[in-house]
């Protein structure tokens, strides 16, 4: 398969990784950061942006049973903590906003676990992965190009 | 004030539901990641035609149901001279497309497919028509710009920032 188009402008490209990298560095998790950021490209179907954050995650130490169980994390109680559930429940609710809101027991449950500055930076980085799924799926990026 | 008629003027106080707060001063907590926002948007917003930039604006906000931007960008986009009628029937382009131009359409429709990602990728056939319209570098911005804007809804709703403030051109 074939890029679309590989076109991006490069301050919007810029603007883009500033906005991943500062959410990232501000949540403070990097493996936690990979786990939000891959159940998103699941949710959002992005290839590229799994095959990349596939390979980060394990970088970051990321279980390969954690990766297996991801896309049925609330059915594997044992594989995932309340902070990281937590995480991952407000990372589905902010992606999919077109099926209405986010609701409020998926935020206040994630708010006992973030603080204000933790869960702004987790938003952030939610928002900024769902952006490269975005620019990555609407151009048709193959997967495979990333190498650590 | 009593009255037999209905359509004479009778004064009556509504009342409406309260504001609900906003969840979370988003920007305050994670300023940095604020001005990556701002960034993104100036950028995603260069080459691209105003008013159908608002068009895209409002229509993506309405399918993730963002109120604070549909309030922004409603007002910015009547402020700089759109039509009522144009912005009415947004919601229903599909059926209304004489309201708008063959390069509006393509482009509402690749906001939409780009927004519902769930659904499964952005369908050749819209990606194609966006690109007869739209030169490769002028759609790489339309797709900047759709991505931006779903950016914005996303923290509008999740932090659920009240609509109903904004003065037109308040961020410009």
């Amino acid at each position: 398969m074939t890029a679309r188009t590989r076109a991006l402008d490069p301050a919007v490209g810029r603007a883009l990784s500033a906005l991943s990298a500062t959410a990232k560095k501000g949540l403070g998790d990097p493996a936690l950061a990979e786990l939000v950021v891959i159940r998103a490209s699941q949710v959002n179907h992005c290839a590229f942006c799994l095959d990349m954050h596939l390979a980060i995650a394990r970088e970051h130490g990321v279980s390969e049973k954690q990766l297996g169980l991801l896309a049925a994390w609330q059915e594997a109680e044992e594989v995932f903590d309340e902070r990281e559930r937590a995480a991952l429940a407000l990372t589905e609710a902010v992606t999919v906003l077109t099926d209405g809101f986010v609701p409020d027991e998926v935020y206040e449950n994630a708010a006992k676990h973030f603080d204000d500055a933790r869960l702004a930076h987790l938003i952030g980085l939610i928002v900024a992965i769902n952006n490269w799924n975005r620019v990555m799926v609407g151009r048709r990026i193959p997967p495979g190009g990333y190498t650590p | 004030m009593t009255t037999h008629n209905p359509d004479t003027t009778i004064t009556t106080t509504v009342e409406y539901a309260p504001e609900q707060p906003a969840r979370l001063d988003w920007a305050k907590h994670a300023p940095e990641v604020y001005k990556a926002m701002v960034r993104l948007e100036i950028a995603a917003r260069q080459g691209l035609d105003h008013k159908l930039y608002e068009l895209v604006k409002i229509r993506a906000s309405q399918i993730n149901h963002c109120a604070f931007c549909i309030d922004m960008h409603t007002k910015d986009t009547l402020a700089a001279g759109e039509s009522v009628e144009r912005i009415l029937q947004l919601s229903a382009w599909d059926e209304s497309r004489h309201f708008y131009t063959a390069k509006e359409l393509a482009a509402l429709e690749l906001t939409e497919a780009v927004t519902v990602l769930t659904d499964g990728f952005v369908p050749d056939e819209v990606y194609e028509n966006a690109a007869k319209h739209f030169e490769e570098a002028e759609l790489a911005q339309l797709i900047a710009a759709i991505t931006a804007i779903n950016a914005w809804n996303r923290f509008g709703v999740t932090c659920r920032m009240a609509p109903g403030h904004y003065q037109p051109g308040q961020y410009k």
